[in-house]
């Protein structure tokens, strides 16, 4: 536990003396005050095109940035040689891969929260309120976004050896995750079997934190009806009141099953040598 | 007719002579009793129709004791006033109260119609100028009809189902229509409530109607016209019912400022359905969370304006119809905002569309980039239903962009709004979500302030204290 702790502070003070935390904390500032923008035109409450469009706009860039801190994080120690020193130390993998997956979190959460909290300061005092439910539940996407992404940016940063490497990877996976992920599904799905296709969809829906997370706060923002009848299940699920419960629920067996791949992953290094 | 008593004091004489002969089988007492029972108190009852007949033409009959027994025929003019407390129960299949002279009025009677017949109503009006004020109408069949009957006010009527136990499950085509108009002209219908009827108001051969501001609930069709002219259908509301509004065969008809939302549970919902409808007016509806908002089949000349049309699965939907103007009116977050088949020269001009990308040069609030519907994302979930899990998504968005096959076909709004044309669409939420709470102590904006301030503190801490500092 202790070992953890330390791990997480280090990743605290690395990530945030970082520049490129830096470079990302004002990109993201920027970014919401121009949501702020996009969501002033937006005349009616609840789920509407704008907020699909602002939806869009976070998984274009949070993700992108999710993945390029953390797995740079994890191959640094790897190029620096930082992880073969504390590989002499009696530290477990276990406590070290927590630590910096909690630490990254601080570190990226501290980014996000900079950009809402500004976003929702310069909201309120130019009167272009976003309503109360609406932003909390954008910042829940957001934070939702980046712990998911991040167990991903973890395999990615376990998985490559130099930072160049990870950079090609991180890219591949937003790609695939964000803007691929229909075209591909569409022409893959479309060979399927008519009745296979909404249960392999629903199935690999869960596979991909991007539109996880997306589905998760359209329905929640009332827009459940844009789904169709065929997800009315998932929608009444969703919106009843263990329906939060049961998407963190998955969330945390997402990023569970992530990290003990990175666990593998690090093990088999460290056993290898 | 008030010999009429007479009969069910012999079967009931009957009945309790054979009781003890029936409680011998073991499998009929229990019903034997009840029936006996339920005669024995429809006996002590006041019967409504001696009432009646004592009274003469002009008087008015208050109703002290609570309960009465039906049917009543009423052949003159008559004042019944119920106090709202009154209760007339009916159990034979004539209606509980028959109007056959004109100028009766009829207030605050509760009416339990409990049989059905062929058309079965609790109030049937065959005659003119009637008065049915807060009647709480309970009915196993219709629940006021009108034969005949012109210029008479429906008032502050709560008509309902009665659903007896042993036809738990009637599906909707069995049940009666809450009111029921045939050849009856002029007549008011205001503020009702109807729920879990067949039709909520039905009108056939019946012209200049208004119906405003009632209430219709899991019905069929809400409102239902048939062959009829110059209706006024105004600030009504609808949910849950198969159909909020079906217009048919209708010419000069004027439907505005109803509310119609959640029409959405069968595979023929609509929010407002016209057919064969000409020459009418249809302005500033709300038609939210629908199957389809607005559809519009084999009607001309109509002109759609100002609607808030919300949420919908489709916004509006035209089957072989022209030369409609379709104006003013705003699209929010409709699945697919418009769908034509067979359809020519109907006007689109004006509208907001929430998914257009407009530009505004000369700032008169009208874009100066005509929006065009993009069929790919409907092409696309019409044949796999499934993909409608990818609505607005980034990836579909980036899909849809690079699909321009036949763009000069698309339908087309020449001068699509860049705002909102009404506030109505506001008004949406409050009524999804029924009766908001009451006002909150902090108002969401300082929630916001709060919150806001909270989380950019912590993050400049987290910041100054790891980042910045030294230790």
């Amino acid at each position: 536990m202790t070992d953890m702790l330390q791990v997480a502070k280090r990743e605290i003070k690395i990530g945030l003396r970082n520049p490129w935390s830096y470079s990302f904390l004002l990109l993201f500032s920027v970014f919401s005050v121009s949501l702020l923008l996009v969501n002033s035109q937006n005349a009616v409450s609840g789920y509407s095109a704008i907020t699909g469009s602002m939806l869009s706009l976070i998984l274009y860039l949070l993700p992108l940035m999710t993945l390029f801190l953390g797995s740079f994080s994890l191959t640094g120690e790897k190029e620096e040689g930082s992880w073969q020193l504390l590989s002499a130390y009696p530290l477990g993998t276990m406590p070290f891969i927590i630590g910096k997956y909690a630490g990254l979190s601080v570190v990226l959460l501290t980014i996000v929260s900079f950009g809402y909290g500004l976003m929702g300061i310069i909201s309120v005092l130019t009167g272009k309120a976003f309503e109360l439910n609406a932003y909390l539940l954008f910042f829940a996407f957001s934070c939702g976004l980046v712990l998911l992404f991040l167990a991903a940016a973890l395999l990615v940063g376990s998985l490559s050896r130099n930072r160049w490497q990870a950079l090609t990877y991180s890219v591949m996976i937003w790609f695939f995750a964000v803007i691929g992920w229909t075209t591909i599904l569409i022409a893959v799905l479309g060979q399927l079997p008519y009745l296979w296709i909404k249960p392999a969809l629903t199935a690999l829906t869960f596979l991909n934190p991007a539109e996880l997370v997306r589905l998760f706060v359209v329905i929640k923002l009332g827009g459940g009806s844009v789904l169709g009848p065929e997800y009315y299940e998932w929608v009444t699920w969703i919106q009843q009141p263990g329906g939060s419960l049961l998407f963190f629920v998955v969330c945390l067996a997402w990023i569970g099953v992530s990290i003990a791949g990175v666990y593998w992953i690090w093990e088999r290094g460290r056993s290898r040598g | 007719m008030r010999n009429r008593g007479v009969v069910p004091v012999l079967i009931l004489a009957g009945l309790l002579l054979l009781l003890p002969a029936l409680a011998a089988d073991p499998a009929s007492p229990v019903f034997a009793e009840s029936s006996a029972e339920a005669e024995a108190a429809e006996q002590r009852l006041p019967s409504l129709q001696q009432l009646v007949d004592e009274a003469r033409p002009g008087d008015t009959l208050v109703l002290t004791e609570e309960k009465y027994a039906g049917p009543a025929v009423i052949t003159k003019q008559l004042t019944i006033d119920g106090g709202k407390t009154a209760i007339l129960y009916n159990e034979t299949a004539e209606a509980a109260i028959r109007i056959e002279a004109p100028g009766v009025i009829v207030r605050g009677v509760n009416i339990l119609q409990e049989a059905a017949g062929e058309e079965t109503a609790a109030v049937a009006v065959h005659a003119d100028q009637a008065v049915l004020r807060e009647l709480r109408i309970k009915t196993a069949g219709f629940g006021i009809l009108l034969r005949d009957a012109d210029e008479a006010l429906l008032d502050r009527n709560e008509i309902s189902w009665l659903s007896t136990s042993n036809e738990a499950d009637v599906t909707m085509g069995q049940k009666g229509n809450g009111i029921d108009l045939y050849n009856s002209h002029d007549n008011r219908i205001e503020r009702n409530t109807i729920a879990g009827m067949r039709d909520g108001i039905y009108l056939e051969n019946s012209n200049g109607q208004s119906i405003e501001d009632n209430r219709l609930y899991a019905s069929r069709y809400g409102i239902h016209c048939m062959y009829v002219k110059d209706v006024r259908i105004l600030n009504n509301r609808g949910e849950s019912n198969v159909t909020g509004a079906m217009i048919m065969g209708v010419r000069d008809v004027h439907v505005a400022g109803n509310i119609f939302a959640k029409q959405s549970r069968n595979v023929n919902s609509q929010g407002i359905l016209l057919f064969d409808v000409q020459n009418s007016v249809i302005e500033r509806n709300l038609v939210e969370g629908n199957r389809v908002g607005l559809y519009i089949e084999l009607s001309k000349d109509n002109q759609v304006i100002g609607n808030s049309i919300v949420r919908n699965f489709i916004g509006i939907q035209f089957k072989q119809a022209e030369g409609n103007q379709i104006q003013s009116n705003d699209f929010v977050a409709n699945v697919i905002e418009a769908e034509a088949t067979d359809s020519r020269e109907n006007e689109l001009a004006g509208n907001y569309w929430d998914s257009a990308q407009g530009l505004d040069m000369n700032a008169d609030g009208i874009s100066e980039i005509p929006y065009r519907i993009n069929p790919f994302y409907q092409e696309l979930i019409a044949k796999t239903p499934a993909f409608q899990l990818f609505f607005q998504s980034p990836g579909m968005m980036f899909l849809s962009g690079m699909y321009t096959e036949q763009e000069e076909r698309w339908a087309k709004d020449g001068a699509p709004q860049m705002k909102l044309n009404t506030a109505l669409a506001a008004a949406a939420p409050q009524l999804a979500a029924g009766n908001m709470a009451a006002e909150p102590v902090i108002s969401d904006q300082t929630l916001i302030l709060i919150i806001a301030s909270m989380l950019l503190v912590t993050a400049i801490l987290t910041i100054l204290y790891s980042g910045v500092s030294k230790s």
